[in-house]
């Protein structure tokens, strides 16, 4: 990485290309460097400490998503309107012989009324015909200025849902949003929108998917009338987002159907009930299925993140399919227990991902993700019945 | 291949995992298993790419136990596997289905033991009776243990599970003993049980080869006989023959190397389109390139065949003594260390257009490529240039090391009135910050989930032998005068480079 110069606002364009030619200069060995740009990644957040953590993340990124980076730190309440901008390459370390590949970075420091000159800067900084992605770092990301003036360009919007202010009333307008975006009722602006929070539930959906890869065991998966999601709620702060992403998911791919007003709260503890549809014998009953999100308080400096997933089928042959963390941190414990059948037990790699291998995930798909917008939508349903931030 | 609808794999950005199983390793103690086979395994666990309840029963002569096992493959993991140290944690995990099974080949009371194994396996850790048979032993051992599998009724599985068999390389010596062994393995098998493995196949950028040609739209109009003047081959290898020196002396270049790994990469980078991405498509189409293959009578090697074997020299500023020093070699050998090729391919694609193919040992560099050189422009508009200034396009397929695709074309020398070729250069190490899985790694996964694309065909492999047995006996007929006839360090004999000049070409520059 080459370190940050500060530049004239009107002439990044030209610094930059002034920061290639000296790269190139300067490269060991006079080998080649290879300036390789596959998107355009616009990061905005509001909190300099944040901003130097999306810093490192991109610098990361360069090695599978080299990109012109813009990033925005705005800080509007500041009392004087001041705007600086900053060029900086993001190489990676090149073995001997080999070119080394960069990509590049334009921090903007805006401040009290110049953050609204931002937007027209960024337009105007866009390398055309890439991708243009918005990462939204805000506690209330849908009411950034930045997205309603630039979602006619962007194609993707990435933001965090753990990170919300109000965890359930933002994921309720992430899911009205998602279901605009994916009718058209944005007319030309249609941008898929992607969440950190259910990028780093891939590993858990995958192990409890393998569960059911095999013959035997899949009959039960439509058994399934017992959920139980159970999460680390740090220092008493109840973020049920990922446990609610988590059970969308379940929802929506079992075609399991919220019933109104069916939710209860007990102390921390949430639990909905839902409709499946009916299996085996007496196919017109209706059958239903209770999913427990239950909040384990952790002490200061623990991270939010889930610690169990069990699913059981009670009514009838009873089985049980558990993923939970291992003791040994960055590990998962999978256990199936079948009635009559010795239980099945296997110790999975499951590390939480850091900030740049969730972005780089997102940052793979070409497209909306179909079944992240299935669990939305569900998982937006049933905080809706919630109401409230617990 | 089972097709399960389950409904939580939709959107899952990784594939499927297959059903528990159990992967019997005939051959455990020897070093496949511990270098590939287990590292492979192990690196799938890590990936979480294999279910609960996996199982590997290692089958061999010597007299171990389970734990003795498990610590020699630990230690091959350990030395082998690309996700470096093992994990301790996911190590006793997987450790936990590892079981080892002494006993001979051919003893019919070590399989009986084996049938009760296997059983309570399924009873124990829910393998529901699907099973890998590897055959990882020496050649001679596999009609023994096809036999005593079938005599035992381990080629059909109970509880409606699946049993598959891998059989490794070398499958036959020769077009007749190939054909035997297809009618030993199928009086016990059926065809879409057997899964002959050549792990050149399982590379990356060999699967890649189909992607880049059938999902780029600009290059397969260019893939024939109009557009391209040759095609070079080469898997260059930079060792001796260390250890294998009693093996590679019955065998040579020709067998080891040619018959399958480069008659594969023959066939990916000429055959048609297939119709659809699956087993049956993919190597119907192969096997239509290597029967339009010119076949190279023995009276014409000498014509279209070019050998050599290394003498004393040094790689990589180490000593390395001659072919014939080698233990295990006959001092006498004839056998090739190094084979270049002309191949045409006879349709309408391919006609008039050379295929060059070469192999060898103690060579200077481990590399592999396919290169394709396209015909020069016909006319020269740039008269300050001379025509032999202007160096062909060539597009590179590197398969090993630094993987990728490099496409050579010639520009203008900034204010010089010259034409110097530059070269476009696509890496995957550096376009995917990802490490590419081992070879081993796909192929057992695509076995365990009942997927054969990547596997050879009973008519691919008797195909190729029928290619590769009239060269062999061309050579037999007229034994090379001048053994050993290239220093080992070098590349490959002076006659390998007259080969190629008499077409008025030469080898490329690896």
């Amino acid at each position: 990485m080459t370190s940050m110069t500060m530049v004239e606002i009107g002439a990044i364009e030209r610094e930059l290309r002034q920061l290639w030619s000296e790269s190139a200069e300067k490269s060991p060995d006079g080998q080649a460097v290879i300036r390789a740009l596959t998107l355009n990644l616009i990061a905005c957040t509001h909190d300099a400490e944040h901003a130097d953590r999306m810093t490192d993340a991109i610098q990361q990124l360069t090695a599978s998503h080299p990109s012109r980076a813009i990033l925005a730190l705005l800080q509007p309440d500041a009392p004087e309107p001041r705007l600086d901008g900053f060029v900086q390459a993001n190489c990676l370390l090149s073995r001997r012989g080999t070119p080394q590949v960069c990509g590049e970075q334009i921090t903007l420091d805006a401040r009290g009324s110049a953050v609204q000159q931002v937007a027209s800067l960024i337009l105007a900084l866009l390398v055309p015909d890439l991708p243009v992605v918005l990462w939204l770092s805000h506690p209330d990301p849908f009411d950034a200025p930045l997205l309603a003036r630039l979602r006619s360009v962007v194609d993707r919007v990435m933001v965090n849902s753990q990170a919300f202010a109000q965890p359930t009333k933002e994921l309720v307008r992430m899911a009205e949003l998602e279901r605009t975006v994916s009718s058209g009722g944005l007319a030309l602006h249609t941008f898929a929108i992607s969440d950190l929070t259910w990028a780093s539930l891939t590993a858990w959906r995958e192990l409890t998917a393998q569960f059911f890869d095999t013959r035997p065991l899949l009959p039960h998966l439509r058994r399934i009338d017992h959920v139980t999601i159970t999460y680390q709620a740090p220092n008493g702060a109840n973020n049920p987002v990922a446990g609610l992403l988590l059970a969308g998911w379940l929802a929506s791919c079992l075609a399991w159907v919220p019933l109104e007003d069916a939710v209860s709260i007990e102390a921390a503890q949430i639990r909905f009930h839902l409709r499946r549809p009916a299996v085996g014998v007496g196919t017109g009953a209706i059958r239903l299925v209770t999913i427990d999100l239950c909040p384990v308080e952790a002490g200061i400096g623990a991270m939010p993140g889930l610690l169990a997933l069990h699913l059981e089928a009670l009514d009838g042959i009873t089985a049980s399919f558990r993923v939970e963390r291992a003791e040994t941190p960055g590990y998962a414990l999978t256990t199936a227990t079948i009635a009559g059948m010795e239980p099945i037990s296997r110790l999975a790699r499951c590390e939480e991902p850091s900030l740049a291998d969730l972005l780089a995930a997102e940052l793979r798909l070409r497209h909306r993700d179909q079944t992240f917008s299935d669990a939305l939508r569900v998982a937006g349903l049933l905080a809706a019945r919630l109401g409230r931030d617990i | 291949m089972s097709d399960l609808p389950n409904p939580l794999r939709h959107g899952l950005r990784i594939g499927r995992t297959p059903e528990p199983c159990t992967v019997v390793i005939f051959g455990a103690s020897g070093d496949l298993t511990s270098r590939k086979l287990v590292p492979a395994l192990y690196n799938l666990a890590h990936e979480r790419r294999l279910p609960g309840g996996f199982s590997v029963v290692g089958f061999a002569r010597r007299p171990w136990d389970d734990a003795q096992f498990r610590q020699v493959l630990l230690d091959g993991v350990n030395a082998n596997s690309r996700s470096g140290a093992v994990e301790a944690e996911l190590w006793a995990s997987f450790a936990e289905g590892i079981h080892y099974q002494p006993g001979n080949f051919d003893d019919p009371s070590a399989y009986a033991r084996l049938v009760e194994r296997l059983a309570e396996l399924d009873l124990r850790r829910g393998t529901g009776g699907n099973r890998v048979f590897y055959l990882a032993t020496p050649p001679e051992a596999y009609p023994d243990i096809i036999r005593q599998l079938g005599a035992h009724g381990l080629h059909q599985s109970p509880h409606g599970g699946w049993t598959r068999i891998i059989i490794e390389k070398p499958f036959g010596r020769d077009l007749a003993s190939a054909q035997a062994l297809n009618q030993q393995v199928l009086a016990v098998f059926a065809e879409p049980q057997v899964y002959r493995i050549d792990h050149y196949l399982g590379k990356e950028t060999v699967q890649n080869i189909m992607v880049f040609r059938f999902a780029n739209g600009i290059f397969e109009p260019l893939w024939d006989r109009r557009s391209v003047d040759h095609v070079q081959i080469t898997v260059a290898e930079n060792l001796g023959v260390e250890d294998r020196g009693g093996y590679y002396d019955h065998s040579g270049a020709l067998r080891d190397m040619i018959q399958n790994h480069l008659m594969q990469l023959l066939a990916l980078v000429a055959m048609e389109p297939p119709v659809s991405y699956d087993a049956d498509a993919v190597r119907d189409e192969k096997v239509k390139v290597l029967r339009a293959v010119r076949r190279i009578r023995p009276e014409e090697v000498a014509t279209y065949t070019v050998r050599g074997q290394y003498d004393a020299g040094s790689l990589s500023g180490r000593p390395l003594a001659g072919y014939r020093d080698e233990r295990g070699v006959d001092p006498a050998s004839q056998t090739e260390t190094y084979v270049g090729l002309k191949l045409f391919v006879e349709n309408w694609r391919w006609a008039g257009v050379p295929f060059y193919l070469r192999s060898g040992k103690a060579l200077p560099r481990r590399v592999s490529e396919i290169a394709i050189q396209f015909k020069t422009v016909p006319t020269m508009l740039f008269a300050e240039t001379p025509m032999h200034d202007i160096e062909p396009n060539v597009l590179a397929i590197k398969l090993q090391p630094d993987e990728g695709i490099t496409l050579k074309f010639g520009s203008k020398v900034p204010g010089q009135p010259q034409i110097r070729p530059v070269t476009m250069d696509f890496r995957y190490g550096t376009s995917f910050g990802v490490a590419s899985p081992e070879a081993y790694e796909r192929l057992l996964l695509d076995c365990m989930l009942g997927d054969s694309t990547l596997f050879t065909r009973r008519d691919e492999v008797e195909a190729s032998w029928s290619l590769i047995t009239p060269i062999h006996q061309g050579w037999l007929a007229s034994p090379a005068q001048s053994f050993p006839n290239y220093e080992a360090g070098s590349w490959g004999p002076n006659s390998a480079d007259e080969f190629m000049a008499r077409d008025g070409r030469t080898w490329r520059r690896l």
